[in-house]
């Protein structure tokens, strides 16, 4: 983070091409969730009973975490643990070293971009490759992804074939099929090629000790089933109980992500290859992870673990759709990540993004599980306000509960200002306002006052 | 160095009880799981899986599927399961296919997969593909196409409905897929874009 957050919203708001792509995401995913929502008749129950599978969950989290590791290892899978995003680095970098490791092909995970894991294992010297077209891109383009389900929205087509022209050398073109097709060729290699497959968890079934995996690629299949080695990165919070729950999460996922009934393909994992199996990964290490979810945990705003990151309150909006993902300044953008990234980071640097709503509740509305992004967002500024306030403040707060609190003192104090403004206004409009009101005017006009209350004219209707 | 680290997590959890602060949440409790009659199943499983795009056919004898097997395979470099897996003895029209167990890159040439599945699952138009010997993922991953062929009786209702029947079986494979479609990507200016990795094409042989 090398700009504060209102630099980093300036220059957002100055990029007339984001602007148009962010209207993109906004109509169109938008859409498609409403138009997907219409085929499950039932979806409120069905939310709710996520919600409450979730929490539940949640709330009995180390006992699960216990009978999860149980399965996994009863299903042959190796388990490891990590408290720091760097730790998961260490722990997969010593994976690829004990399996002779050169070459890496890696799924989208949103905890591996958490972590910077790319980074830490080319610094040990090896190749790892995105497989995702978007992070791929990404990848291509030293860049970072600025939305949890469309990585690259922030690039134009022309902009992806550039890098691609760049980087790759493939001739100049913004058609996305052939774009499509020019990845498919380079990639295809990776994955016959690649020894060890990464990938992140959208869900791990802890009665069956199953890691499930959606991708509308194929990549995510590959990574799995091509390379001999298969490492699985999950944050803690990622468990659900049974597979009729997984039922219910991937009825909601889809629709609420990309407008899908189901992504084209979702993977159930259950321990690496069996004996007479013709492909699948020889040995299967889950990570799972920390790196501030304790803390979270800890904290008012724990309902947050419950996001099964589907990207659906950031299509919805309005800061999101304004700003886009990158100057939110983390791996989490959007409504979730505001109040994720404070509780993961730290509210000291990140407590900005809190700020960054107009608490409109849109995010809660569209949330697949309910959870009440606007009570987290005020619990983290009321966390964030000093502790105590000027005492100028407090007089100020005082004085207008007094004059608020009686109806008599409200009229007069509301006539006084609307005669005030109106006094100061010209052709219907305050155009400057001294003291600190003068932060509205700076950048708009304020309308003038009616010359008569609505509460007058309402009383003048009724005695005509 | 792991186990402190894991003793050191679930501590934390079970420290962080008192002050967490995760509402309760109610519901319903789960509905029974709908049956659904195998004609429905039927009608419902076409009208979803053409709306994504995948090419269905319903054959009524097992000479007209092998018929359809032929003639979407004509001239093509096929890969396929097993034989004794594939239904309808479609295997005999497998002769000169390559098999799962053979060396990846010769795989990797294959114009068309050629599978069976293990249910066909209505609401979604999905397959159902649990992994075993001689029914390697790769053959409906790799190649350009992917023809799978269907006995209406794999026909199933929901996923809910699958998961209740074959969950047990589905824990003891190394994994199961759900093919909902053709591969599929939007990652660039959300324009859709079919064939990125898995197979562009998707065809479904439904038989007696």
């Amino acid at each position: 983070m090398t700009q504060t957050f209102p630099l980093r919203v300036r220059r957002a708001l100055d990029d007339k091409a984001l602007a148009g792509a962010l209207a993109n995401v906004s109509t169109k995913l938008r859409a498609g969730r409403a138009v997907a929502f219409e085929s499950l008749p039932d979806a409120e129950t069905i939310r709710d009973q996520a919600r409450k599978a979730k929490l539940d969950t949640l709330r009995d989290l180390p006992a699960e975490l216990e009978r999860f590791e149980g399965r996994l290892l009863a299903n042959g899978a190796h388990v490891h643990w990590a408290e720091t995003g760097a730790a998961a680095n260490r722990i997969v970098i010593e994976i690829a070293r004990a399996h002779n490791v050169r070459t890496i092909a890696k799924a989208k995970s949103m905890i591996s971009e958490e972590t910077h894991l790319n980074a830490a294992l080319e610094s040990a010297g090896l190749e790892v490759v995105e497989t995702d077209l978007g992070e791929y891109i990404i990848q291509l383009a030293d860049d970072r992804p600025s939305h949890i389900v469309a990585p690259i929205i922030h690039m134009s087509r022309a902009d992806v074939g550039r890098v691609m022209h760049e980087r790759l050398g493939t001739p100049l073109t913004d058609d996305p099929a052939t774009l499509g097709r020019y990845a498919r060729e380079r990639l295809r290699r990776v994955f016959l090629d690649a020894d060890m497959g990464i990938t992140g968890a959208n869900f791990g079934v802890v009665e069956t000790g199953t890691i499930c995996l959606v991708t509308n690629e194929g990549n995510g299949r590959m990574v799995t089933s091509l390379p001999r080695v298969h490492v699985v990165l999950m944050g803690i919070e990622k468990l659900i109980p049974t597979l009729a729950d997984l039922d219910r999460f991937l009825k909601l996922l889809a629709r609420s992500a990309t407008g899908q009934k189901l992504t084209a393909y979702t993977s159930l994992i259950t321990g690496p290859r069996r004996p007479r199996d013709e492909c699948g990964p020889e040995v299967l290490h889950v990570v799972i992870i920390d790196n501030g979810r304790t803390a979270l945990m800890a904290s008012d705003n724990a309902e947050i673990l419950g996001c099964i990151r589907c990207g659906a309150c950031m299509n919805v909006c309005p800061v999101y759709t304004s700003i886009g993902g990158h100057a939110y300044g983390d791996t989490y953008p959007g409504p979730v990540g505001a109040v994720v990234t404070p509780g993961l980071r730290g509210l000291h640097d990140w407590s900005d993004l809190a700020g960054a709503s107009s608490l409109c509740g849109a995010c809660r509305d569209v949330c697949p599980v309910r959870l009440d992004i606007p009570r987290m967002l005020l619990n983290l500024r009321v966390a964030a306000a000093p502790r105590c306030a000027p005492s100028w403040l407090r007089l100020a707060m005082r004085a207008f509960g007094w004059v608020v609190g009686s109806p008599a003192m409200y009229r007069i104090a509301n006539t006084w200002a609307r005669l005030a403004l109106r006094a100061r206004s010209r052709q219907g409009w305050v155009a400057s306002l001294p003291g600190p009101a003068s932060a509205w005017t700076a950048t708009r006009d304020l309308r003038a006052p009616a010359a008569r209350t609505f509460q007058e004219q309402w009383r003048k209707r009724h005695a005509s | 160095m792991t186990v402190p680290a894991r003793d050191a997590i679930l501590g934390r959890l079970r420290s962080a009880r008192p002050t967490s602060r995760l509402p309760r949440a109610d519901a319903a409790g789960p509905a029974k799981i709908a049956r659904h009659s195998n004609d429905d199943c039927l009608k419902r499983f076409e009208v979803e899986a053409r709306g994504l795009g995948v090419d269905v056919w319903v054959e009524l004898s097992p000479a007209d599927v092998r018929a359809r097997v032929a003639s979407v395979t004509m001239g093509l470099r096929v890969l396929s399961w097993d034989v004794e897996h594939l239904p309808y003895d479609v295997g005999v029209l497998m002769a000169r296919a390559v098999a799962g167990s053979a060396p990846r890159d010769e795989q990797a040439l294959a114009d068309i997969g050629v599978t069976g599945c293990d249910a066909a699952i209505a609401e979604t138009g999905s397959l159902a593909m649990i992994t075993g010997p001689g029914r390697s993922r790769i053959v409906s991953l790799l190649p350009p196409s992917h023809l799978a062929i269907v006995r209406r009786a794999q026909l199933c209702g929901t996923m809910a409905e699958f998961f209740s029947d074959r969950g047990a079986q589905l824990a003891e494979a190394s994994s199961c897929t759900f093919i909902t479609g053709p591969s599929r990507t939007a990652d660039i200016e959300l324009t859709l874009t079919l064939g990125i990795h898995g197979p562009g094409r998707v065809a479904i042989v439904i038989g007696p």
